[in-house]
């Protein structure tokens, strides 16, 4: 039966001088215990449907028309008050950012009990033990039900949301990017969890995500979104095996995956302008495959006979022409480059035993013994070295000191012990006098594009200042200043000179942000997430965009991710690292598809795939990190290893236990070579299924 | 110890050495002053070296300055406060009454226009936008930049001259003869003459406490977890209680700090009006030199101040789970 049925639904939203035509006419419809995906690139319209759904638009959006049928009840037609009445009860809602989506001065347990008041006239302590009980279901512990939201890590307090979406066991959970901002880890075990209790409660699901993977590998079926129209639908078998949609096939070639030796292939361009009402095909301008026809009116769904498969394409009777072609980097205007692996130059830095620890604070009692104080040991001996021309990524979990250790390689926090050298000489020389050139040669750029820019400056003054500071080619400044913006890719480079930042998309504040640190031509750079707040085509630009960097400009360069998918796309050599030390480094083919630390295996699993017909043994860790500051005897990893045996916990293993130059890990026990643990990462009955056209149609 | 015990003690100590240093710095300044208590005395020429120098050794203005210090930190310390030279009264009876005249006045003009406007900045924010938020914003900055007499004066015209509804003057009536506390304070003539300044009061307040409350539930409105809350199906009264909630810790740090200074009166209402309170005594007192006054007064204020801060830390621990009660590095 039909649990809800959106019919032509346009939302719009009022700005000072246009209208936004955020969705215009998505239709879909989900069925009783069917998990149901809305996927699409930011400003596709995903969220403002859900938004539409639950009544939760902002003051300036409308919902022009169009209906949203819930249980045969029309939702639209409903007062504010009825309306409420249904929120929660019936249709609950897992807000995206779990990290501020808590209120942060009302205990957890008050949260949840307060939903449940709000719907359902029931005492306090009968509220207070379902509560108790949802926590368990979310696997929290109950006693810590009248704990704040701070007192909780990323991951707990989006169980926390989860917990108060069950609270009423209501027929519909809206899901709006549950996991993003969390590490893999995370999110493979609250994916894990919301298909568990989804399952036992047999209620449905609207997941919306920007990663296909997700959706592969929780739902029955899908639609995807672009520039607020639905592209493809149906279920998620067909669509993401055999997309008929020139958007999915580029959507899903640019998804990157640890096992995928092609390169992926990003879409050019960036999101249709939304102030009109789309006349032409949505996607018609970055389409390789566009004839006049799509310039003339945007495609109707075109059923697919005999399978539930929906495509809005006017070329969607070629569809199988298309995908081969797709795949081809070139049909989307992208250069080829090949994959030439161009020599790694000397080493530009190299760290020794590097640490950076952090003192705790002490009272005043333990100081007056001089007892020692305790330490949070962010970065613990960490030896690596970084060549010209070489892309080494650092992989983690969140808490594992990866940043840290970026900031402490680019001199940004000073080391507490071991030796940094960068170009030759000790880190020691650069503090005594010679910062200036240190900051000249190393660039940092940082994760979050959006507070990294300043403002209220042009983007010829932000990319123009390292100039000044360094007085480095400051009689050509506006040569290097577009030079360089050309080299990132923001072509026309004066079309963005007088823009400021809040004018500027995404992947172009990002790009401003890696012009900014290129213009100095620096000889080494630490890129820490740089992607991380990216669309995946977006994203998939920035990779290509350094990868080609590193190739050209002789640049060392070190990229900090916890998503391992990318790293794997961009790196020569990847080192992961837990709780401020490195467990596993080697080139990355090596280590992405023959792990020799159970850490680095069950990391590698946690990632999603994005082939629905694929089967990946999850290997889910238990528990969270230990504390930094009170780290058990031996192989940190010990606790949460699913191999650790005695002499785990007796004396910790070095980085060169186990492998060789090229591949080193700290394990006793590591999984040997031929013999993956993680078996999606390397299974031969699947080669790159993903890109399987044989497969159907 | 738990937590919240030792960070407690460690503001207490804090206050403690605040303390000591404001009744120091009052200590130094008032001797930095030039003249002395007595020189319109001596200037007048009634009194003689040796009659001078008795009043001096009776006041303990002969001893060295030291000395003078310590007598001055023992007495202060135990609440002796001494004998005023000007009223030739025992400084706490002269202090007491006004100091509790000036509290009557404001303490509940304070406390009614932190709920009052509070409410409206939160209400008038959730509104953004609305006319009553305009209006609202417009007229609590007016009242609040004017300088605090003009308004009062205004008000007296209006109210007092021309509708000849209120007094315009004076604490009590003048042929009312009160005694003690509560005869002077339960009575309709106190009433008829607190209703003006009481208003003009919580007028001057207002601006503040509804920018604050305006200006936090506006940063809150947009927050992901008022859109959970909504979309748990709370009315919009309950959600704004919510970003109300949230949105205190200004308001609760503005109140704890006003009522910390309110000890020091509202000196100009006080003269407009006509009110004994501290304030007016206080400048007085300053003008003639009343040493054992005045170090009285900015004594009593400085611990107010000094103790509304220390309530100010407390509440926020108690409002804000979030707030790190270990203080935050080592002191």
């Amino acid at each position: 039966m039909t649990l809800l049925n959106v019919e032509d639904l346009k939302v719009t939203y009022a700005t000072d001088d246009e209208t936004i035509h955020a969705v215009n006419d998505v239709s879909f419809s989900i069925d009783e215990g069917v998990n149901y995906g809305l996927a699409g690139e930011s400003g596709s319209g995903k969220s403002t449907v859900a938004e539409a759904l639950l009544g939760l638009l902002p003051g300036n959006g409308t919902v022009e028309r169009g209906t949203i049928e819930f249980n045969g009840t029309d939702l639209m037609s409903l007062s504010d008050a009825e309306r409420r009445d249904i929120l929660w009860e019936d249709i609950a809602y897992i807000p995206q950012s779990a990290m501020d989506s808590l209120d942060p001065v009302m205990s957890t347990g008050d949260q949840i009990a307060q939903a449940i008041h709000t719907h359902r006239n029931v005492t306090d302590a009968k509220a207070r033990d379902r509560v108790k009980e949802l926590f368990e279901i979310v696997g929290l512990d109950p006693d810590r039900i009248d704990e704040y939201p701070h007192e909780f890590s990323g991951g707990m307090r989006q169980r926390v949301t989860i917990a108060m979406a069950l609270a009423l066991e209501p027929d519909l959970i809206i899901a709006d990017e549950p996991t993003t901002g969390l590490d893999v880890i995370v999110q493979d075990k609250i994916i894990d969890k919301i298909l568990e209790i989804q399952e036992r409660m047999d209620s449905s699901l609207l997941l919306i995500t920007h990663e296909i993977g997700v959706i592969a590998e929780t739902c029955d079926e899908l639609s995807i979104l672009y520039g607020g129209k639905v592209m493809e639908q149906g279920s998620v078998d067909n669509v993401l095996v055999n997309p008929t949609n020139p958007y999915t096939m580029g959507l899903k070639n640019s998804f990157p995956e640890i096992d995928e030796s092609d390169d992926p292939v990003a879409i050019p361009g960036s999101p249709p302008n939304l102030s009109r009402e789309p006349t032409a095909c949505v996607f018609e301008d970055r389409c390789p495959f566009a004839t006049d026809e799509c310039g003339e009116s945007h495609p109707e769904l075109f059923d697919l006979p005999n399978r539930n498969h929906r495509s809005a394409c006017h070329r969607v009777k070629e569809a199988a022409q298309l995908r081969r072609d797709a795949h081809d980097p070139e049909t989307w205007n992208i250069p080829d480059d090949g994959d030439d692996d161009s020599d790694r130059g000397e080493v530009i830095l190299e760290t020794d035993d590097l640490e950076k620890h952090y003192e705790q604070s002490q009272t005043l009692l333990s100081k007056f013994r001089a007892e020692d104080p305790d330490y949070v040991k962010a970065v613990d001996g960490v030896s690596l070295s970084v060549r010209r021309s070489e892309v080494l990524g650092i992989a983690g979990e969140s808490g594992c000191g990866k940043s840290t250790l970026g900031e402490t390689m680019a001199l940004l926090e000073d080391p507490t012990g071991g030796e940094l050298s960068f170009d030759g000489e000790s880190y020691e020389h650069y503090q005594n006098g010679n910062l200036q050139e240190f900051r000249r040669k190393a660039q940092i750029i940082f994760q979050d594009p959006f507070d990294s820019l300043n403002p209220r400056q042009t983007v010829r003054k932000i990319v123009g200042e390292p100039l000044t500071i360094h007085d480095y080619r400051t009689d050509e400044t506006e040569q290097a200043i577009v030079e360089t913006l050309e080299k990132v890719g923001l072509t026309p480079a004066e079309k963005f000179l007088d823009s400021y930042p809040h004018e500027l998309s995404g992947g172009q504040r990002q790009r401003v942000a890696v012009a900014k640190a290129l213009v100095l031509d620096p000889d080494f750079l630490i890129c820490d997430e740089p992607a991380s707040m990216l669309d995946v085509s977006l994203k998939v630009n920035l990779l290509n965009l350094l990868r080609g960097l590193a190739d050209t400009e002789d640049i060392g360069i070190v990229y900090i991710s916890h998503d391992l998918a990318s790293l794997t796309q961009v790196s020569d050599r990847l080192a992961i690292m837990y709780l401020g030390r490195i467990i596993e480094e080697g080139d990355v083919d090596r280590v992405a598809n023959r792990p020799s630390h159970p850490y680095t295996s069950s990391l590698l699993s946690a990632a999603p795939e994005k082939d629905p017909t694929a089967d990946r043994a999850r290997v889910l860790l238990e528990g969270e990190p230990p504390d930094p500051v009170d780290l058990p005897s031996g192989c940190a990893f010990a606790p949460r290893c699913p191999k650790a045996q005695e002499s785990c916990w007796e004396s910790e293993p070095a980085i060169d236990e186990t492998g060789d130059e090229t591949h080193r890990a700290a394990c006793y026990f590591p999984d040997s070579d031929g013999e993956p643990a993680a078996s999606a990462v390397d299974d031969p009955e699947l080669p790159g299924s993903s890109n399987a056209d044989s497969i159907g149609d | 110890m738990t937590k919240f015990q030792r960070f407690l003690l460690k503001r207490l100590a804090i206050s403690v050495l605040l303390t000591l240093i404001a009744v120091s710095v009052i200590f130094v300044v008032l001797r930095l002053l030039p003249g002395s208590p007595f020189e319109a005395l001596v200037t007048s020429g009634n009194l003689n070296q040796a009659q001078i120098d008795e009043i001096r050794a009776m006041y303990g203005l002969d001893e060295p300055m030291w000395k003078q210090y310590i007598n001055y930190l023992g007495s202060l310390l135990t609440f002796q406060f001494g004998y005023s030279i000007l009223r030739s009264q025992p400084v706490w009876e002269v202090l007491e009454p006004r100091l509790i005249n000036s509290l009557i006045l404001l303490v509940p003009a304070l406390v009614t226009t932190a709920v009052l406007s509070s409410v409206l900045g939160m209400y008038a924010g959730w509104n953004r936008g609305s006319r009553l938020e305009k209006f609202s914003i417009v007229s609590t900055t007016l009242l609040r930049s004017t300088p605090v007499f003009i308004t009062a004066i205004f008000f007296i015209i209006v109210f007092a001259y021309n509708l000849e509804i209120v007094p315009a003057l004076g604490m009590r009536s003048i042929r009312a003869t009160p005694d003690g506390y509560l005869e002077t304070f339960v009575s309709l003539d106190f009433l008829h003459h607190y209703i003006l300044p009481f208003t003009v009061a919580v007028l001057y307040y207002s601006g503040d406490f509804l920018l604050l409350a305006r200006n936090g539930v506006v940063e809150k409105r947009g927050s992901e977890f008022l859109k959970l809350h909504r979309a748990k199906g709370l009315s919009e009264m309950e959600q704004l209680a919510r970003a109300g909630r949230n949105s205190m810790l200004p308001i609760l740090t503005y109140f704890t700090l006003r009522l910390g200074m309110i000890f020091q009166g509202l000196i100009l209402l006080e003269v407009v009006f006509s009110w004994p309170g501290i304030g007016r005594e206080l400048v007085l007192a300053i003008q003639q030199q009343d040493y054992p006054l005045v170090q009285a007064a900015v004594f009593i204020m400085a611990l107010a101040v000094i103790i509304a801060n220390l309530t100010a830390d407390v509440l926020y621990a108690y409002f804000d789970p979030t707030v790190s009660t270990n203080g935050g590095g080592s002191a």
